[in-house]
């Protein structure tokens, strides 16, 4: 190739690829440049907070599901919500969240996130090389969570699931098999990212793979929410 | 880290149970078959000491102040104590609770345990220069925030199951304030009541590494004619992680605390 049609094909590749990054923006940095996010004591992106979720909480589209737990989400969707186990106050296991803030605290060995909604109660990442608490525990309803930084990212891996939470509110199904990464970032003081990469042998063909967004609440903390209080008469 | 025995786990669960819901050893089921009333031990005092925890320095933070943060046992309340002295009104729904077996306890309908209530059950606490958290495995697997960043209580609209909980530094010890508490919770299955003008003040000293004093003065001048003050002992565990707890899954309690049928 001659050199003139090279130099304009690299030009019009450098011009491509500036207009690709004012179109857009988010790819690569953030949107909004806010404040920069605060550090931890052990120079570690500082993700303590109070956190709520931009926008649905739902997941976007679905997993490529095997035909027994595609049959279990039809059945579910059709009886609108029946055995919604959201509703009996069991837990909403990791990935299915409440419209509703939840607060990250922050230690060099432990992260934890308590939740203000469903049922009141937290989740432990571990970040002290332990493995995973399954011969105690195999299978609960949020699993056992370990984690690790790779530079400011956060990687969280939970495995020893039940089968018994909800993905979302649709009634999205999983099985025991269900292995959910997390990867934390802050990518300014205001703003929490979790790229979700969710492996299920027994109910997905492939992964399923989804990011959410969180706004930093300022105005408050968590507040009281009790699912079994609003039906409790005291003596 | 090793990890103890499922077997290990299920033999303890089972005797917490026991504790938990109507306590009958051998003799006493024979009684009970028998008609004879059992006497109930959720008002038993303790006798002695818990097993003291492993020695060694208080782990600090990095601002200096000592560090709470470990998997503990649940708090123990040492022998000695006064008994908590009420008013008549309270006395008489006391004694009456405790005759029909705490069969009302709203613990076991998975409401919040309150404050101070401690569970048989561990906690893990987290410490940071401006917040302790206490994770409780029991109960209903909730927790507690104590801001050490906040001298002010918040302005309490409606009473809340686990108050508002502020903490100060006086030399080693975190002083916990806590007010804006409600009046649905027991302090234990001894059942005594309370109103919302109750008041915590808890006193957390970690004596050494494995050993964590709590000194609890419970105040409430509509229930207690003075305060009632408790010493307890939480030891650290060091093999050991709790494990998931969820109340509303499987709750055979409120069918089966029939409390005492002849006061029916």
């Amino acid at each position: 190739m001659n050199v003139r049609l090279t130099n304009a094909l690299a030009a019009t590749a450098a011009v491509a690829a500036a207009m690709w990054f004012v179109n857009f923006p988010a790819l690569g940095q953030p949107a909004k440049k806010g404040a920069p996010a605060p550090r931890a004591v052990d120079g570690k992106v500082d993700l303590t907070g109070v956190w709520i979720v931009s926008g649905s909480p739902n997941l976007p589209g679905d997993p490529d599901y095997l035909p027994a737990a595609r049959k279990l989400y039809n059945e579910r969707k059709a009886s609108g919500g029946k055995d919604d186990p959201e509703k009996a106050c069991l837990p909403n296991g990791v990935v299915r969240i409440e419209p509703l803030p939840y607060k990250i605290v922050q230690t060099p060995k432990l992260v934890v996130m308590l939740s203000e909604g469903n049922t009141h109660s937290f989740r432990r990442f571990f970040l002290d090389g332990r493995p995973h608490n399954l011969d105690v525990e195999p299978a609960n309803w949020n699993g056992s969570s370990i984690g690790h930084w790779e530079g400011d990212t956060l990687v969280v891996d939970t495995l020893g699931f039940n089968d018994k939470t909800w993905l979302d509110g649709t009634g999205k199904p999983h099985s025991e098999a269900l292995h959910v990464v997390e990867r934390y970032r802050r990518p300014d003081l205001d703003h929490l990212e979790i790229a979700y990469t969710l492996e299920d042998t027994q109910a997905f063909s492939k992964p399923y793979a989804f990011t959410r967004t969180f706004t930093r609440v300022t105005d408050r903390d968590l507040k009281e929410y009790f699912c079994a209080m609003d039906s409790f008469v005291g003596k | 880290m090793r990890m103890r025995h499922v077997s290990a786990v299920m033999a303890a669960a089972a005797a917490v149970s026991l504790l938990a819901l109507s306590w009958a050893p051998a003799s006493a089921q024979e009684k009970a078959k028998e008609g004879k009333k059992v006497p109930y031990p959720g008002a038993v005092r303790p006798t002695k000491a818990p097993p003291p925890g492993p020695p060694g320095p208080v782990p600090l933070l990095p601002d200096g102040k000592p560090d709470f943060s470990g998997l503990w046992n649940s708090q123990r309340e040492l022998p000695g104590d006064a008994e908590p002295e009420m008013l008549p009104w309270a006395a008489a729904l006391t004694k009456q609770r405790v005759e029909n077996y705490s069969a009302d306890d709203p613990e076991a309908r998975c409401v919040p345990g309150g404050v101070p209530r401690a569970t048989p059950y561990h906690v893990q606490m987290v410490s940071t220069p401006t917040l302790v958290v206490i994770l409780f495995e029991g109960n209903i697997h909730s927790f507690r925030q104590i801001f050490l960043d906040r001298k002010e209580h918040l302005k309490i609209t409606e009473p809340l199951w686990y108050g508002d909980s502020i903490g100060h530094w006086e030399g080693d010890t975190l002083v916990v304030d806590t007010i804006g508490l409600n009046d649905k919770f027991w302090f234990g299955m001894s059942g005594q009541p309370h109103t919302t003008q109750l008041h915590v003040i808890e006193r957390y000293h970690r004596r050494d590494f494995g050993n964590l004093e709590v000194e609890v003065t419970i105040l409430d001048p509509g229930t207690f004619t003075k305060p009632w003050v408790q010493h307890r002992l939480a030891t650290i565990e060091t093999d050991w992680d709790m494990i998931e707890y969820v109340c509303n899954e499987n709750n055979q309690d409120p069918t089966r605390l029939v409390g005492d049928k002849d006061k029916h």
